[in-house]
Parts: structure tokens; sequence; C-alpha cells
């Protein structure tokens, strides 16, 4: 097999030429493809914030000092208040064997 | 450095085996590639993935129609040749793509199916070229092709060159070798042997010079 390469390459006579990269350039280049069938396939990404998959509720009342201090600390950690409730739970099922 | 665009739009045509035989090739010659996979079958990153890369080799992967030009501009530096795998479709990411391009390999079996869609791409870059009011540089290499040529083959072939098309000689023959690219990743040169390897070394060899000429005389 042979091993040796078949040229060399002189990287000095290897030039780039000036492209215009400019908006208004790419759009006549997409205008130009667009009539012959090179349309846009990317899907399109939603925009804005994803839905959150937290679609349960509870309906609790706890002492104005606690709501203070749940509130604060999601906010500390930038979660939900659910995300804080959600803990708790695990960790009172662990507690109660459930 | 030079930003060649390998496209087709239409699919199974070789791409991205073009793709890889050329900066394989180039590499082995002592420039860096990096090749561009935007492909979303992302042929050229199963390839990557199924050995290390060859030396001044660099494949990135899921670039889209979003980040192509900015990834191109990124990356047509000093000392290194782009190659861009497009995917086998008529999209805008095609269009970007080929108004980035120092030249434009269009891959085409030598059939009449694979030269009908093959030529929408050169339509295509006739039509950016005067969009652009600038010269794109393109040429198609034949691939898969038999020892012995076809009637179809000699057809397309004279009708093409008969319409100005540059067609790059020599055209890559069908060998088990290419194919296996996939299956081992790397390179020609460090792939268990499969059939002629001497032949798929020599046929891989001459086509990356015959590019590489077009490339330093700036066709």
């Amino acid at each position: 097999m042979s091993d040796g390469k078949a040229f060399n390459i002189d990287l000095g006579r290897l030039k780039s030429r000036e492209k215009d990269r400019s908006p208004q350039a790419i759009e006549k280049a997409e205008r130009a493809g667009e009539e012959l069938g090179f349309v846009a396939r990317d899907g399109q990404k939603r925009r804005g914030r994803k839905p959150s998959p937290r679609t349960g509720q509870v309906h609790a009342k706890v002492l104005p000092g606690i709501s203070e201090e749940i509130a604060n600390e999601a906010k500390r950690r930038g979660v939900q208040q659910g995300v804080l409730i959600e803990e708790a739970w695990a960790l009172y099922k662990i507690k109660s064997g459930i | 450095m030079p930003t060649v665009v390998i496209a087709s739009p239409k699919g199974g045509s070789g791409k991205s085996t073009t793709a890889i035989l050329l900066g394989t090739e180039l590499a082995h010659a002592g420039a860096n590639v990096v090749m561009l996979d935007c492909d979303p079958n992302h042929s050229l990153t199963l390839w990557a993935d199924r050995a290390p890369l060859p030396d001044r080799i660099k494949v990135l992967s899921n670039v889209t129609e979003s980040d192509i030009v900015r990834t191109i501009k990124q990356h047509d530096t000093d000392g290194q040749i782009v190659v861009v795998d497009l995917e086998g479709v008529a999209s805008r990411l095609v269009s970007r793509a080929i108004s980035q391009a120092d030249l434009v390999i269009t891959p085409m079996r030598a059939t009449t199916l694979d030269a009908t869609i093959g030529v929408r791409a050169l339509q295509l870059i006739a039509e950016e070229e005067e969009a652009l009011d600038r010269k794109i540089a393109h040429a198609v290499v034949f691939t898969m092709t038999k020892a012995i040529r076809s009637k179809q083959h000699s057809g397309i072939a004279e009708s093409l060159a008969g319409q100005g098309v540059d067609l790059i000689d020599p055209p890559l023959m069908e060998r088990a070798a290419f194919s296996a690219l996939f299956e081992f990743g790397g390179n020609l040169r460090n792939m268990p042997a499969q059939g002629n390897m001497d032949g798929a070394i020599e046929n891989a060899a001459l086509f990356a010079q015959a590019v590489y000429k077009r490339l330093a005389e700036g066709v």
C-alpha cells in the first residue's frame, strides 16, 4: 500500500477571496436561491421561555413569616417556589417512609 | 485560505464521501483542514466518531442555516482550508454556503437523474454570481464511476463540457475503500485493506490534487 505524500501543498499559493458577508449580500443570494426552490428548511425556533413542566397545583396557606422565607429562598436560588415545596415533600416522604 | 463547498441538491450523490476524501488528502499533503458538517444526517460526524481524526483535521458538527456564514467567516483564516459538506436538498443553507465559497464542487453520479437534479446547483451558482456580482468558481466531479465508462456517462460529460462546465479529472470511482471510510473512520492510509487500496489512494490523491490546482490557480 502506498503511504507517501502524493503531493505537497504550498500554503502560500492558497488565497481566500474577498467575500461580501453583509446582510444585504446574503439576502441577495437567498433571493436568487428562492427562485430556484432553495428555501428555508430549518425549523423555526419557538421564541420566549419554554412552558413550565410544573402544571400541578397545591393550595397552601402558611404563616406570614414562613411565606416570606420561602419567597426569599426561592428568589436567592433562582427557582420557583414550587421547587422548594417539591424538595420539602421529597424529604417528608423519606422521613415518613412513604 | 479558501472555502470549498460540496453542494448538490440530490441525495446520495457522494457529497460526504467527496468531502472526506478531499479533506483527508489535503491534510495528508500538509494543509490544515476544517470540515463543516451541515448535513442533518451527520455523515461527517459519523465518520469523525469512528476513529481518531487524522492529523491537521478538525470537524465541526451541527452547522445550521443560522450560523453557516458566521462559522465560515470564523475559520476562513490563514493556514487552513474550509470544506463544507451540505445536505442533499435545495435549501437556504445551500444558498448561504455557496455565497461564501471560493470553489463549489458538485458531486454527480453519471446518471440522467443525478445530472438533472445536480444541474440545479449549477443554476443556483450562476444566479448567485449575478446577484453578488462575483465569480464563484465551480466544478463537477463524477462519483461512483465504473472502470468501463458507460454511454450515459460519456453523454452527460459531453453535454456538461459543451455547456462550459469544468469537469474534475479524475472522477471518483466506485471503490470499497471509499465507502469503508464510514465504517473505520480515519483516512485511506490507516484503514484495513479494502479491495485495491493503492488504486483507491491514487484516485483520491489525484482528485485532491486536481482540486488543489484549481484553488491555487484561483480558477
